[in-house]
């Protein structure tokens, strides 16, 4: 072949293959497209695999992915998927959240034992949440299957937490969603996520993905599309935060993930839209698993060098 | 820089009177263009060195100081990053050949190769384990492409006039970043180094990736800006795209 596939990436300091560089984003994308999730917890291991220093590697999928979560809200939007009103809700609290969150992580690395409380944060909430999702759509897939029933049972049961949900105040509509709640709830939902996401150093789509399924308790549908909406403007305010303070955002190789990722994404949107929303939280749920599986492997196994550069994950 | 040029001065100047005994070389490419399509390359070295001695080359980077973490169990179970560490004085790159294994070469051998290196290392703080860390820092180096020893490389060629051709192509990896670059022989005879010279090689970026490293470190904030506009518009071509074979 004469065509070069080899390039030279001016901030990651290496050369890659573009042809490989571009399968990753596709594979990443279209699982991005049919969960709405953004796939860095994916991403981001396996391009430092491929010889991308760890803090270029991050910061840069932060920057595919807002190409990605476009591309994949544009799609979503169209399918009438994107409810809006929640999504902005989330997102401020999202921000306020991450904001306190960073604040949070400068105390704990002054403490010393920062790295070591990120991993234990992953593994518990990569743990509670994928096994929580699991178990719960194998029972109602079981339950839809013998009464033979299309739509799953939504009855809102009376726990603590329905209890108050209830008793907050300014009550109103999300149409989209088909729920009925007051704004303080998504608001404070999307401050916890962002705390954690901010602590664990990701966009949180795997977390909020659960949150709007369990506790706002919104159509697995909705959710996905909701979700990639407000990633979009988590991952914008990431790119340029990292461009201006840590100068490891790599818009070449973003560009080519992205192409790949947003290919991926059209096809995974329209994946997800034949998949019941049972087998997408079960695949989901299987999915987070595994990567927990991986991280807690990693926490127990010998690492092969003994050392590792400062600012890696 | 300034640091690169002092060690290339030192090492040329002094030993100024076993330099003058008969040992040049050259290399070529004199200067490493990082281009678009820069995936490593290789250098020619070819010269000659007084008969019967054996030849070692280098490729050193400019020393730079480094923080690491150490990893470490806890609680007897779980594997993490623990204390800091400040090594100084480290190579960015070394890339070592010669045309026979160095451990055969005696205590000239011993001190040109990747441990003799590490000896020049500083760690702080100073009570570190340096018979545990730098294995592990060679190994990480290792891993990178960055340090390499191998042996054989070099080809002795014919003896004329008591000296002796020698010619070498030493890969350079693809993960380099510009900056000097010392190229250093030295013939080795008996143990010892009888001769040796040093020339700088200048890796620079050029063309597209000069552009977009001037960029994002010398206007970041316009470069993040662009780099989420493009991303979005990017993405919003893609979609659009995809709408319209949808629709057809």
């Amino acid at each position: 072949m004469t065509i070069p596939m080899e390039l030279y990436l001016p901030i990651a300091g290496n050369s890659v293959n573009i042809a490989a560089v571009f399968g990753l984003g596709g594979a990443v994308g279209l699982l991005s497209g049919i969960f709405g999730v953004g796939g860095g917890f994916l991403m981001t291991p396996l391009l430092i695999m491929m010889g991308i220093p760890p803090t270029v590697a991050a910061a840069t999928d932060s920057n595919q992915i807002v190409g990605a979560s476009t591309s994949g809200t544009l799609a979503h939007l169209r399918l009438g998927n994107v409810d809006v009103k929640m999504g902005l809700l989330l997102l401020i609290g999202g921000v306020l959240g991450g904001t306190g969150g960073v604040e949070v992580i400068k105390m704990l690395r002054a403490m010393g034992n920062a790295d070591f409380l990120i991993n234990i944060t992953y593994v518990l909430m990569l743990g509670l949440v994928g096994g929580y999702m699991f178990v719960e759509s194998l029972q109602s897939m079981r339950k839809a299957k013998a009464p033979a029933k299309d739509v799953p049972e939504k009855h809102v049961k009376s726990s603590a937490f329905g209890r108050l949900a209830a008793s907050l105040p300014w009550q109103m509509d999300f149409k989209r969603s088909g729920v009925r709640m007051s704004p303080l709830l998504p608001l404070l939902l999307g401050v916890m996520v962002g705390v954690l996401s901010a602590i664990m150093g990701v966009g949180g789509g795997f977390i909020m993905v659960p949150v709007m399924v369990y506790l706002l308790r919104m159509p697995m549908h909705v959710v996905v599309g909701t979700s990639l909406f407000q990633i979009l403007f988590t991952c914008i305010n990431v790119t340029v935060m990292q461009s201006i303070s840590n100068h490891t955002v790599d818009f070449v190789l973003a560009l080519i993930l992205l192409v790949g990722s947003s290919l991926g994404a059209q096809v995974g949107a329209k994946v997800g839209k034949k998949l019941h929303g049972d087998q997408l939280k079960i695949l989901l749920a299987s999915l987070v698993l595994v990567v927990m599986f991986k991280i807690l492997y990693e926490l127990i196994a010998r690492p092969d060098v003994l050392l590792a550069y400062v600012g890696g994950h | 820089m300034k640091r690169a040029i002092l060690v290339f001065l030192l090492l040329v100047a002094a030993p100024a009177g076993v330099w003058a005994s008969g040992l040049e070389f050259s290399v070529a490419p004199g200067a490493i263009d990082i281009g678009s399509t820069y995936n490593g390359t290789s250098l020619a070295i070819d010269g000659r060195v007084p008969e019967g001695s054996q030849v070692v080359a280098r490729v050193v980077g400019a020393p730079q100081n480094l923080a690491l973490k150490q990893k470490g169990k806890v609680f007897g179970l779980l594997w993490m990053n623990m204390n800091t560490l400040h090594f100084s004085g480290v190579p960015s790159v070394c890339l070592i050949d010669a045309s026979a294994p160095l451990q055969t070469l005696g205590a000239a051998g011993a001190g040109l190769g990747l441990t003799g290196l590490t000896d020049k290392i500083g760690i702080e703080p100073s009570n570190a384990d340096r018979s545990v860390l730098l294995p592990e820092f060679l190994r990480l180096k290792g891993h990178e492409g960055l340090y390499r020893e191998t042996a054989g490389g070099v080809t002795l060629g014919q003896v004329q006039d008591g000296r002796q051709a020698f010619s070498l192509r030493l890969p350079i990896p693809s993960r380099l970043s510009p900056g000097s670059y010392a190229v250093e022989v030295y013939a080795v005879k008996d143990g010892a180094v009888v001769a040796q010279a040093s020339r700088t090689v200048e890796a620079r970026l050029t063309g597209a990736p000069a552009f977009l490293a001037n960029l994002a470190f010398n206007h970041a904030a316009w470069y993040g800006v662009l780099a989420s506009v493009i991303a979005i518009l990017g993405g919003l071509a893609i979609g659009l795209v995809f709408q319209s074979k949808g629709a057809h």
